[in-house]
């Protein structure tokens, strides 16, 4: 569908990536008439080249109450919606030596009090779950409630969801600009005409703080760029996502994601601390560089050395959007009627059900269940002005 | 690892990437080659395998380039596929022995061109399979792909096609041209005399075949283990079919149906060059400077199929040029070269009108797209249905880029080398867009399969 210029609605969301899916998808379900406007592909951009890991483990204390929710949250919308390759597989993360085990421990301690079950496996325990991870590693930490899904799929479901709920989608159509009426939002400029609406979620990833600006609004995100790897398809030979434990010098004080899609493909990156240097933006993408491929292939035979031999068949880079603290942005900000939901910091899979709720709630002038400072887009102003 | 630096790379053996590396050769500049063949010489030079010597006039042409360009000193590598390329311009291949890196100073992609295939019912049956492959096994094997052959789809490489399986004593049973033959053809060729004794030479070949047809073209390829009849229907100039008029062309055993060729523009385009959609041209190619073959990236050259199709004799011209101007670029005395290569661009000019023309004429009929049923694969490698596509569509993507992510087509062992066009045409033909808004599967590291242990091996020194 192509609707014409002259559109009006409720709300408008600026960006078909999982934020703004799931946030048009709330909206949409609470009644309001809601057009979702994707500059390029819907889930084609930081979405799509996620590894879209739905997990609670070695994330941020503060949020785990949201986490625990949106883990559920995910667990529902895959009972109801159609096929998205939903898995809780269940997630490793590993330890390389002794020293990791201080932080592996302080992850564990956290999660079990706030109600998770994460546990430290020695070697051969890890391998009862991974039988195939058979490199030399000291431990691993298990986290059983840790799922993933498949990132384009699970876009398309939020996306065909709100458009069931009334939501008009529109696709390849950039949104240039926010329109301001009598200091508050009256909807945004596309190339192809303006869309009228009372409020405007810019869900724009790394692109949410140049439109932001077009109202004034002055944002902290930045682009960063992640890489990542793909095999060709294999037979079924990794059942969990793995990753590194996260401590400082854990994989040298980087991260790792390694698992296998239900296509056969093994999806894979590690990146270590300094390793990522190539220039570009989420307008002008480059390719991966030698240093990442490098770190990624060695890291996932030094795990899995059985799979020497399977071809490496895709590359690719995406620019996720960063904050100073990791979270997001979440919330009103600037003129009344704009809401910004942006900043996943290349975990916003999991998060972004989380975030549409907030939005939703702050809509629909409703109390949350969650801590809205965490996620206050004006919360470093504050703590400048402090 | 093997590490070479040198002046020049020149990616492919064709006609082009001959031409351009014996020319800066001969200007003094250190060259390598790098093809994917077992030997030089690309499709339309294609060399046997086992060196025995060519059977055919156009194969000793090639192995004659092949022989000038090795007396000029350039420095061969086949059997390698060039499988990444980086911003600095290292490019990496794998080959038999091991994987190579080239550290050169500039590189001329001269990669050449797919069979451009589109998907209609039965196409993935057995026995079915493009012009090209059809050739490839005749020049290659010396076999045809069929006792009873029907060739189709639409341009002058049936023609040539239809040559080798005469020669080989196997003329196709029918063949199949989807143009209709009118004064518009013959009023091109009129304007290109140079061309007129290959045109006859093609044409009397053909008279071997017992049933030929322009302004026909194959709708569906029908049989169980093996493609064993074809359906054909009239398709007019404005290129709609009647299916009304739909006629069986029983007891084959092999079909060969392309309708031309698509630039291999992997490469250049993982150099970021720029690119430019043009259907008489073969759809998305590598824009190029005609008289000098530099495109849009410093130190970045392009020649032959991969500029836009055209076929050998562009091919080798376009060569020459970029080998030339690459070789001055890099510094060689080329004083005295003027004459020739404003020559040169002046018989490029000629040749692509031609051919320029030809595409058009030739150009696939717009009804094509309508040949694949909602049940008809279009990706092969990830068995993704016309339906599946079309429901992504309607979903609310568009383009060939939303196309793979909400269906998987292009995302499979072969990259959309395959169904990429295909998709291209579906999205223009549901969404309204044009195939040129449908835009292409960028292509990335690497661009052919490799094993991680190759890919550790070429990364685990390198510099970064």
């Amino acid at each position: 569908m192509k609707p014409g210029a002259g559109m009006k609605a409720d709300a408008v969301v600026v960006g078909a990536g999982v934020v703004g899916a799931a946030v048009a998808r709330a909206l949409a379900v609470s009644g309001r008439r809601v057009v979702i406007v994707e500059q390029g592909v819907p889930g084609g951009a930081v979405s799509g080249a996620s590894l879209a890991c739905i997990g609670t483990h070695m994330m941020d204390e503060d949020e785990l109450p949201l986490l625990k929710w949106c883990c559920d949250e995910w667990a529902a919308f895959a009972s109801v919606a159609p096929d998205f390759e939903y898995s809780r597989c269940g997630q490793l993360r590993f330890l390389k030596q002794e020293s990791e085990r201080r932080s592996a421990d302080e992850w564990i301690g956290i999660e079990t009090a706030a109600g998770l079950s994460p546990t430290l496996l020695d070697p051969d325990a890890v391998r009862r779950i991974e039988p195939e991870l058979t490199g030399p590693i000291h431990a691993a930490t298990w986290s059983p409630n840790s799922a993933v899904v498949n990132p384009f799929l699970a876009v398309r479901r939020l996306l065909e969801a709100a458009q069931a709920a009334g939501a008009t989608l529109v696709s390849r159509r950039p949104v240039t600009a926010l329109r301001l009426a009598g200091g508050r939002i009256a909807g945004v400029e596309t190339a192809e005409g303006p869309i009228e609406a009372g409020i405007v979620v810019l869900a724009g990833g790394p692109w949410t703080a140049k439109l932001a600006a077009t109202a004034g609004v002055d944002l902290p995100i930045v682009p960063r760029k992640a890489q990542c790897l793909a095999t060709v398809s294999v037979p079924p030979s990794i059942r969990t996502v793995v990753g590194a434990c996260k401590a400082e010098g854990g994989v040298d004080a980087g991260y790792t994601q390694i698992q296998q899609a239900m296509s056969g493909q093994i999806l894979f990156n590690t990146v270590l601390e300094g390793g990522v240097t190539a220039a570009g933006s989420p307008d002008d993408i480059p390719e991966v560089d030698r240093a990442f491929i490098r770190d990624s292939v060695a890291t996932l035979l030094f795990l899995f050395p059985a799979f020497v031999q399977i071809d490496l068949l895709r590359s690719w880079v995406r620019y996720e959007a960063v904050t100073p603290d990791d979270r997001f942005l979440t919330g009103p900000a600037g003129p009344d009627g704009l809401f910004i939901a942006a900043g996943d910091g290349g975990t916003g899979f999991v998060r972004s059900l989380g975030m549409a709720r907030i939005i939703a709630d702050f809509v629909g002038g409703r109390e949350s269940p969650f801590r809205r400072d965490l996620y206050d887009p004006a919360r470093f102003d504050m703590k400048a002005a402090a | 690892m093997r590490r070479i630096d040198t002046d020049l790379l020149v990616v492919g053996g064709g006609p082009a990437g001959l031409e351009a590396a014996r020319a800066a050769a001969e200007a003094g500049i250190a060259v390598d080659l790098v093809d994917a063949g077992f030997r030089p010489g690309g499709q339309y030079w294609m060399q046997d395998p086992t060196g025995a010597p060519p059977l055919s006039a156009q194969g000793s042409k090639g192995a004659a380039a092949i022989a000038k360009a090795q007396a000029t000193g350039v420095a061969f590598h086949s059997g390698a596929e060039v499988f990444a390329a980086f911003p600095d311009r290292r490019v990496l291949a794998n080959a038999a022995d091991g994987p190579i890196e080239f550290t050169p100073r500039a590189i001329i992609v001269a990669t050449g061109a797919h069979d451009r295939a589109m998907p209609f019912p039965g196409w993935t049956l057995p026995g079915v399979m493009t012009p090209g492959a059809g050739q490839r096994l005749a020049k290659l094997g010396g076999t045809s792909a069929g006792e009873r052959v029907v060739l189709a789809g639409s341009g002058p490489f049936l023609m040539a096609v239809a040559e080798t399986l005469v020669k080989l004593g196997k003329p196709p049973v029918a063949l199949i041209e989807a143009r209709p033959t009118d004064s518009a053809i013959i009023a091109h060729l009129a304007r290109h005399p140079g061309r007129w004794r290959e045109a006859a030479r093609l044409l009397a070949g053909a008279r071997a075949i017992p049933e030929r047809r322009s302004g026909w073209i194959v709708t569906e390829a029908i049989g169980s283990e093996r493609v064993t009849a074809v359906r054909i229907a009239p398709v007019d100039r404005s290129g709609r079919i009647d299916r009304a008029r739909s006629e069986t062309i029983g007891g084959i055993d092999a079909l060969l149906v392309g309708w031309g060729f698509r630039p291999m523009i992997e490469l250049t385009a993982l150099l970021r060059c720029r690119h430019e959609h043009d259907p008489a041209l073969g759809g998305w190619h590598c824009v190029t400077d005609r008289a000098s073959g530099r495109t849009s990236v410093e130190g970045v050259y392009a020649a032959g199929e991969v500029t836009g199709i055209a076929g050998a004799v562009p091919a080798r011209l376009s060569g020459r040029l970029a080998g030339l101007s690459a070789a001055a670029d890099l510094g060689a005395d080329t004083a005295g070269d003027e004459g020739e290569r404003a020559s040169l661009a002046e018989q490029l000019a000629r040749a692509r009108a031609f051919s320029d023309g030809l595409g058009r004429l030739y150009a696939p009929p717009a009804d094509l797209v309508t040949l694949a049923r909602d049940d008809t694969v279009v990706c092969r490698c990830e068995e993704i249905t016309r339906a599946d596509i079309a429901a992504a569509f309607a979903d609310g993507t568009d383009a060939v880029a939303g196309a793979k992510i909400w269906t998987r087509a292009g995302m499979g062992r072969c990259q959309g080398r395959i169904c990429g066009a295909a998709v291209a045409a579906i999205a223009a033909a549901e969404t309204g867009i044009t195939p040129r808004e449908a835009g292409f599967n960028p292509p990335r590291i690497p661009l052919r399969p490799v094993p991680l242990s190759v890919v550790l091996e070429t990364t685990r020194d390198g510099q970064e």
